[in-house]
């Protein structure tokens, strides 16, 4: 199911209200075009999934927070936004969950590089 | 009284691998718990990327280095699941089988260190440890090695198991029945364990719903789902299997669980090992090119010993494009400060046990 970021907020919390009351994961996939943040719930009692995406273009990557829906949401939000550069609005800025990265790029991005192999070989040190 | 802030970590021997806690103590009550993570991360999402499909088992088998097959299990469904592969009929069995005797082990490990973390000195553990090399035995019959298995193949296994498999595991299943009541008696007889495990720790079912806990911990709290049950997958929707569901929700829960798990999983095994159809078990060889995908993206649940992976998987011809895995250990772990706040210090690792936490899960 695909929604505006706008919308995210409302529809995950109608969502809840019939059922979904289990958010499984919060994930991003950079697909070259566009960044898109999946989200998928849960109703526990019959057993069904359900997977929200939510698109944003790359270099204006922010979605809305959902903690006040989903208090499970705290730590996939701040994974999802350091490893893909993505802004929570919203919430406040906290301390980085993982450990900080001094890499221009966010690391799952498609743009992060690979260091190239057999590098540093010349370097004094 | 003024709020005292204690590090615990990145090495203690209480937090079973590398993490940081920091704690806000008001005299020996805990005000909050601060979990640093990150120390393990290893980018297993980001290195995936770049390798083939049957490439990257062996990533997958150091996410839970307690339960590793299972782990790989949830991966290369996730692949089959993508490419449009059906598992052979034998090999369904056998993983079932497989994934069961994994978690015997897995759990075994959870109490003896649980154990280990309430001042129990190495009774248990060294049970637990002498008891899990035993379905070690089994799994290195069967997979062909002890720790990293490596053993699911597309659509099957490596290898099928031997004629005398069906013996040793019917023997083995024999005694660890016999064990767990002597485990259930020495552990619950314990007076001092039973105090510290009833009502610390406590988490409601709304409360765990909330938090997003996953496994073991979510049935504790009385909720009831078990991807075994609500998913089915292979054949568990064959087999007469009820999820163990508690509702307490306090460490005492979370460890009665897994001894009824347990119980459950003995009972899998031998009727999976009692209706084993014939024919043909074995998998694509590794080398084989994958086709090209029959769905861009691909999802797989998991019932795990910890509890449930959610791969989610965006398929490439060659590799993955992106994997997201959702690991049990990391959100289990995100509930820790709700779990602990207000609880005694000497608890918090109580607590943290219960949680049966693996590190290499939560970082990946």
């Amino acid at each position: 199911m695909k929604v505006e970021r706008e919308e995210l907020k409302g529809t995950i919390s109608e969502m809840k209200r019939k059922g979904y009351d289990y958010l499984v994961k919060i994930t991003a996939v950079d697909y070259a075009d566009k960044l898109e943040a999946v989200y998928v719930l849960r109703n526990i009692s019959e057993s069904k999934d359900e997977i929200i995406e939510v698109d944003m273009p790359a270099t204006d990557a922010w979605v809305p927070t959902i903690i006040d829906v989903h208090l499970s949401a705290d730590w996939y939000e701040r994974e999802m936004g350091e490893m893909f550069g993505i802004e929570i609005r919203g919430r406040r800025a906290g301390r980085l969950l993982l450990e900080k990265w001094d890499g221009v790029d966010p690391p799952l991005r498609k743009s992060f590089t690979w260091s190239a192999p057999y590098r540093n070989m010349d370097s004094p040190q | 009284m003024p709020v005292t802030r204690i590090n615990i970590g990145p090495v203690h021997p209480s937090t079973h691998g590398v993490i940081r806690l920091e704690v806000d103590l008001d005299g020996d009550t805990i005000v909050d718990v601060e979990p640093h993570i990150g120390f393990l991360h290893r980018g297993v999402e980001k290195l995936v990327e770049t390798r083939m499909y049957m490439q990257c088992p062996p990533y997958m088998e150091k996410l839970d280095y307690v339960a590793p097959m299972a782990f790989n299990e949830a991966y290369v469904s996730a692949v089959e699941a993508a490419m449009g592969i059906e598992v052979k009929e034998r090999a369904q069995y056998l993983r079932t089988m497989l994934l069961e005797l994994q978690r015997i082990a897995s759990h075994l490990f959870g109490i003896g260190t649980l154990c280990n973390d309430l001042g129990q000195m190495f009774t248990v553990f060294m049970w637990a440890f002498k008891d899990r090399d035993i379905v070690l035995d089994l799994l290195q019959e069967a997979a062909g090695s002890r720790m990293f298995y490596v053993n699911m193949r597309l659509g099957g296994l490596n290898q099928d198991i031997g004629p005398e498999f069906h013996g040793h595991a019917m023997k083995v299943m024999d005694y660890m029945e016999r064990r767990i009541g002597e485990y259930e008696d020495y552990i619950e007889k314990n007076p001092i364990f039973m105090e510290r495990m009833r009502g610390v720790g406590v988490l409601s079912a709304e409360q765990a719903k909330n938090l997003g806990v996953t496994g073991p911990v979510l049935r504790a709290s009385g909720v009831n789902f078990d991807a075994r049950k609500n998913n089915p997958y292979y054949i568990y929707s064959k087999l007469n299997f009820n999820p163990k569901v508690l509702t307490s929700g306090d460490n005492f829960a979370r460890y009665k669980v897994k001894m009824l798990e347990m119980r459950e999983s003995i009972r899998i095994v031998r009727s999976v090992l009692e209706s084993l159809p014939g024919g043909d078990a074995l998998g694509m060889p590794v080398k084989l090119r994958s086709p090209n995908p029959a769905n861009r993206i691909a999802t797989s649940s998991r019932e795990l010993p910890r509890g449930e992976v959610f791969m989610y998987l965006v398929a490439d011809p060659q590799k993955p494009y992106r994997l997201s895995i959702r690991s049990p250990n990391f959100i289990n772990l995100a509930a820790l400060r709700h779990m602990s706040k207000g609880a005694r210090m000497a608890d918090l690792f109580a607590i943290m046990g219960s949680l049966d936490l693996v590190m290499g899960g939560v970082d990946r």
